[in-house]
């Protein structure tokens, strides 16, 4: 070994004792520098070359080389084991109590009825029926007369009404749509609406002057009882479960003839027992001649549902005055949560 | 309506169980709502259709019954009864002069009755009343009473004695007096139907007797009203009087003229089991205007096909049959003549509910509409509003429905109000013409303090009928946490940005201009909401007199905005903007300036000054203190330039900052 070699030698076993005794990531950038920088002692050896004589050189260029790459390697292993330490430090130093409570901003929250509102759009809007909506001050013509009612007939004392004037009443059913479609649509047709209806009756625990209701109808050739069971099938398996049947009970309603009550069971729900949802059957057709539309080739069911009967009956709200209330310690509790039976 | 299964039972033979004949009703049309027990007998309740005034008795459900049963058959009494008690048969008396002036009495039959006592009731009548909840009055009445709940017929027995021996079916004359059995003394009117003698009312038509001619204790010979009126003139004059009884009840709804006379033989009947030695004569009976024979032809195949379900002429025959229609087949078609009972059937389809209620709904199969489809869903306005309240809930309103009708708050909006006629309370008087009235109920309802609500509605003024969205904040704008445990509190700029950002999410930019003048609110605190330069809502805080009034604590915000202008816009484009790829610079700036600038005047000339290479402009800072003199305040505003072409120089973009600040000396407004 000549003392060129000798010397890269010792410029190596500094390199690695400094390395050795290094600790932190800086140090370590210091000796790199301070041996394999631009002007680092291992580097500065190659410039010895060119007053070598011939036949050395190459040898020598091999042991600045060799140099190089021991110490280049000593250093990779030496850094990386300094970095995960610093990193264990800094996770430890930088550890956190997840137990303590998050922090977020504020959160606002859909009101149920709104909700369930949403959801019967869904489900009646994949049936094919179009939202529309009718005003909540209604003529009378459309609340009544359009709706087949005779005049001053008993079935009116049904339904305590709330008059604005003799033409005006705030609209005690939805169903009062129908004829505002039918004098601007020819059939087929398939429409619903979900709305705020008023009967003058004493508020209590299931009786508000002020609820919501869906009502849906549909006119085309050759639509049946059978039809609207179906309609109603489907309607009412997306809200409450796939186990739900419909049955029809005889009703009474001006608005429709062959009329019904319509109620729904499941052995998962209410016990079993049949709940009733609300009225239904084919529109009359004294309703649909009046807006001349043939009844020979055309016909069309109708049926119509309380909306807060869903919440009512889906998680035991048992208190009709709580949804327009509007007590946050109340609406809170419903977190978007689906109507249950709907996985 | 009441009825002892007993006495359905003395109609029907049947073997089914009251909860079986309660179900066998309901799915007939005429729901069981309770059965009771009373004395150790089940009664029950049902619920009958106002437009089946036939089922308002026992004789009536009873048919019903034996439609829908093929098991049940019909006793000895309701054969007697369909037939119209004709085995009853009574000696003619001297005849009773009966007079009907009006086309609203269509039958009108007088029974004389002699020699009889008016005690108590026998125990089987008195105990057929408690069943059913009536209290016995003494057996002339009990046995009205009986009758008409066994065959639906109303009935009214006078006192013979005090009764002229005319009577007279007319209208009422003007200011005439009748006190009736409730001891209620009536001016009448013209119009009302009345009972008459030869010179006064002794009795409202098919509503109530008079209290002069009521049988009494001592009372030996009656005369027994029995007839039939037409349903509106009895409405209209027990509304008018403020009556309503049993009586009015079925003529409102349908009596069957027909069944006049055998309801009076049917009392005559049972008044001679109990009192054998009473004298009963034939009645007098005037029929002006008899039931007609109608008859409407029905096609099975367009029955079957509106039910959905199929039912043979066979089977028709039998359920017409068996409610006392008469038929006659034709091929595929049935000629129904209608029975007199049956009022509310006068075309094909109401035949055709017929034949579906009696072979049973329950047949009917589920199937889905398969006509023209057409595409179902929520569009435009509707889609539009749904997201509106949707965008309010994401950026942390809690959404709440509030009632349309209201009484009256400092918080109403000017526009005239609207409201019922008939409120039954003050508190319904009105229908809201804005949402921030309710809104601060609602919010004073949960504390009045750290509230954040939203609300869609309709509202109401003379002649318009408008949705609105309203936005009320107050307090802290989220819990406190460890991070603030103060958090920052709602005011005017954090219901603003809301308000702004929520209609963006509908591709909605709305605007604010100031210079509101809305007695609600903070008079140096409030907008006017903008779209297209039309005013279409207000923002502001709350006046602190209002917010104190009704309980809300101080700095309230709301803002409420109208919908319709919005909707009648039709959709608009979205014009999409190319971005460049080349860096940013930023400028920053502090102006001094008086306050009497608004920000957006300033804003506005250096967006115009630096045009569309400003891509970014906002306020970082407002400050006023040392070295700020009074009325005024430093603005330090950013602003953030980039080229569609290429990097800025330094001095490229110090240029572009110097000439926009340079158009603001003209506001007097210096650097620092």
């Amino acid at each position: 070994m000549n003392a060129a070699e000798q010397e890269i030698q010792n410029a190596v076993r500094e390199a690695f004792s400094a390395l050795e005794a290094a600790t932190t990531t800086q140090q370590i950038k210091e000796i790199e520098q301070a041996f394999l920088g631009k002007n680092g002692q291992i580097v500065q050896f190659a410039k010895r070359m060119g007053a070598l004589p011939k036949e050395e050189r190459p040898a020598f260029g091999a042991a600045v080389n060799g140099a190089k790459q021991e110490v280049q390697g000593r250093l990779d292993a030496r850094a990386a084991t300094i970095l995960e330490a610093e990193l264990a430090r800094q996770f430890e130093e930088e550890a956190i109590d997840v137990t303590m409570p998050g922090r977020r901003t504020r959160r606002g929250n859909s009101h149920i009825l709104h909700q369930t509102t949403l959801r019967i759009k869904q489900v009646l809007s994949g049936l094919g029926f179009v939202y529309e909506e009718g005003p909540e001050l209604e003529e009378f013509r459309y609340n009544f007369d359009a709706l087949n009612y005779p005049p001053d007939h008993p079935a009116m004392d049904d339904q305590d009404t709330f008059y604005v004037s003799d033409d005006q009443v705030l609209r005690t059913q939805c169903t009062g749509l129908q004829g505002r479609v039918f004098e601007k649509t020819a059939p087929p047709l398939r429409v619903f609406t979900v709305g705020r209806t008023f009967r003058n009756e004493a508020v209590d625990r299931t009786h508000n002057h002020t609820f919501h209701q869906v009502d849906c109808f549909m006119v085309d050739e050759g639509v049946s009882m059978a039809d609207l069971k179906g309609t109603l099938g489907a309607f009412a398996r997306a809200m409450f479960g796939p186990e739900v049947t419909v049955r029809f009970r005889p009703d009474f309603f001006p608005f429709v003839e062959p009329g019904v009550d319509y109620a729904i069971s499941s052995p998962k729900l209410f016990g079993g027992r049949w709940v009733e949802l609300g009225g239904a059957g084919l529109i009359h057709p004294n309703i649909l001649e009046r807006y001349g539309i043939d009844t020979e080739r055309y016909s069309g069911f109708a049926f119509g549902l309380g909306v807060e009967r869903i919440p009512m009956m889906a998680y035991g709200v048992d208190d009709l005055r709580n949804f327009l209330e509007n007590d946050l310690r109340f609406l809170d509790q419903f977190q978007r949560q689906p109507i249950r039976g709907l996985a | 309506m009441k009825i002892s299964y007993s006495l359905l039972k003395t109609l029907v033979n049947t073997s089914l169980t009251a909860e079986a004949l309660g179900d066998l009703l309901t799915m007939a049309g005429f729901e069981l709502e309770e059965i009771e027990t009373v004395n150790g007998a089940p009664v029950l309740d049902i619920k009958v259709m106002s437009n089946r005034g036939d089922g308002l008795s026992a004789f009536g459900l009873a048919r019903e019954i034996l439609a829908k049963d093929g098991s049940s058959t019909p006793t000895d009494l309701y054969r007697r009864a369909a037939a119209h008690f004709a085995d009853v048969s009574l000696p003619a008396g001297a005849a009773f002069e009966v007079r009907i002036e009006t086309p609203s009495c269509s039958r009108f039959s007088a029974m004389r009755i002699e020699n009889v006592t008016n005690g108590p009731s026998p125990d089987w009548l008195n105990e057929a009343l408690l069943q059913i909840g009536q209290r016995p009055i003494s057996v002339l009445v009990d046995l009205t009473n009986y009758v008409m709940l066994e065959l639906g017929q109303p009935l009214h027995a006078f006192d013979a004695d005090r009764l002229g021996d005319t009577i007279v079916v007319r209208e009422a004359r003007d200011g005439e007096k009748l006190t009736t059995l409730n001891g209620t003394e009536h001016t009448l009117a013209a119009g009302q139907l009345m009972i008459c003698d030869a010179v006064r009312p002794v009795g409202v038509a098919g509503v109530m007797g008079g209290l002069d001619t009521e049988v009494h204790e001592g009372t030996h010979r009656i005369v027994l009203e029995s007839a039939h009126f037409l349903n509106r003139t009895v409405r209209k004059t027990r509304k008018q009087l403020g009556l309503n009884t049993e009586a009015s009840y079925r003529f409102e709804r349908s009596v069957d003229s027909n069944g006049v006379v055998s309801a009076q033989r049917r009392f005559a009947e049972l008044l001679l089991a109990i009192q054998p030695s009473a004298q009963v004569f034939e009645a007098t009976d005037l029929y002006p205007l008899p039931a007609s024979d109608l008859s409407i032809s029905l096609r099975l195949i367009r029955a079957s096909r509106l039910l959905g379900m199929s039912i043979s002429v066979e089977e028709a025959a039998r359920y017409f049959t068996a409610l006392g229609f008469s038929i006659q087949i034709e091929g595929e078609q049935l000629a129904v003549t209608l029975p007199s009972w049956r009022p509310d059937i006068v075309r094909e389809e109401d035949l055709v509910e017929e034949l579906g209620r009696i072979h049973g709904y329950e047949q009917i199969p589920e199937t889905l509409p398969s006509g023209t489809s057409v595409l179902g869903g929520v569009w435009g306005r509707y889609a539009a509003t749904d997201r509106l309240i949707e965008a309010a809930i994401s950026a942390g309103y809690s959404q709440v429905i509030n009632h349309s009708l209201q009484g009256t708050s400092p918080l109403d909006a000017a526009a005239e109000r609207v409201g019922p006629r008939n409120p039954s309370s003050p508190d319904l008087a009105f229908l809201r013409n804005g949402l921030l009235s309710g809104m601060a109920v609602t919010a004073r309802l949960n504390g009045g303090r750290d509230v954040h609500l939203a609300e869609v509605g309709r509202v109401f003024t003379a002649g318009k009928e408008s949705v609105h969205l309203c936005l009320v904040s107050n307090g802290d704008l989220h819990v406190p946490d460890r991070a603030s445990e103060t958090p920052p509190k709602a005011d005017f700029f954090s219901l603003k940005a809301d308000i702004l950002d929520i209609f963006l999410a509908v591709g909605i930019e709305l605007d604010l201009a100031a210079g509101s003048r809305d007695p609600r609110f903070h008079p140096g605190r409030q907008a006017r909401l903008t779209r297209n330069g039309q005013e279409i809502g207000v923002i502001g805080e709350i006046h602190p007199t209002v917010a104190n009034e009704l309980g809300l604590a101080p700095r309230t915000i709301a803002a409420e905005v109208s919908l319709d202008a919005i909707f009648a816009e039709g959709d608009a484009e979205l014009p999409l903007k190319s971005f460049a790829r080349f860096p940013a610079v930023r400028r920053d700036i502090a102006l001094l300036v008086s306050k009497a600038v608004p920000f957006a005047e300033i804003e506005g000339r250096l967006r115009r000054s630096i045009g569309p290479l400003l891509e970014r402009l906002w306020l970082f800072d407002v400050f006023v203190g040392t070295g700020i003199p009074a009325g005024s305040h430093s603005l330090g505003i950013a602003l953030v330039m980039r080229k569609p072409d290429g990097s800025f120089t330094d001095e490229e973009a110090n240029q572009l900052r110097d000439a926009a600040v340079a158009e603001l000396a003209e506001l007097g407004a210096t650097m620092r």
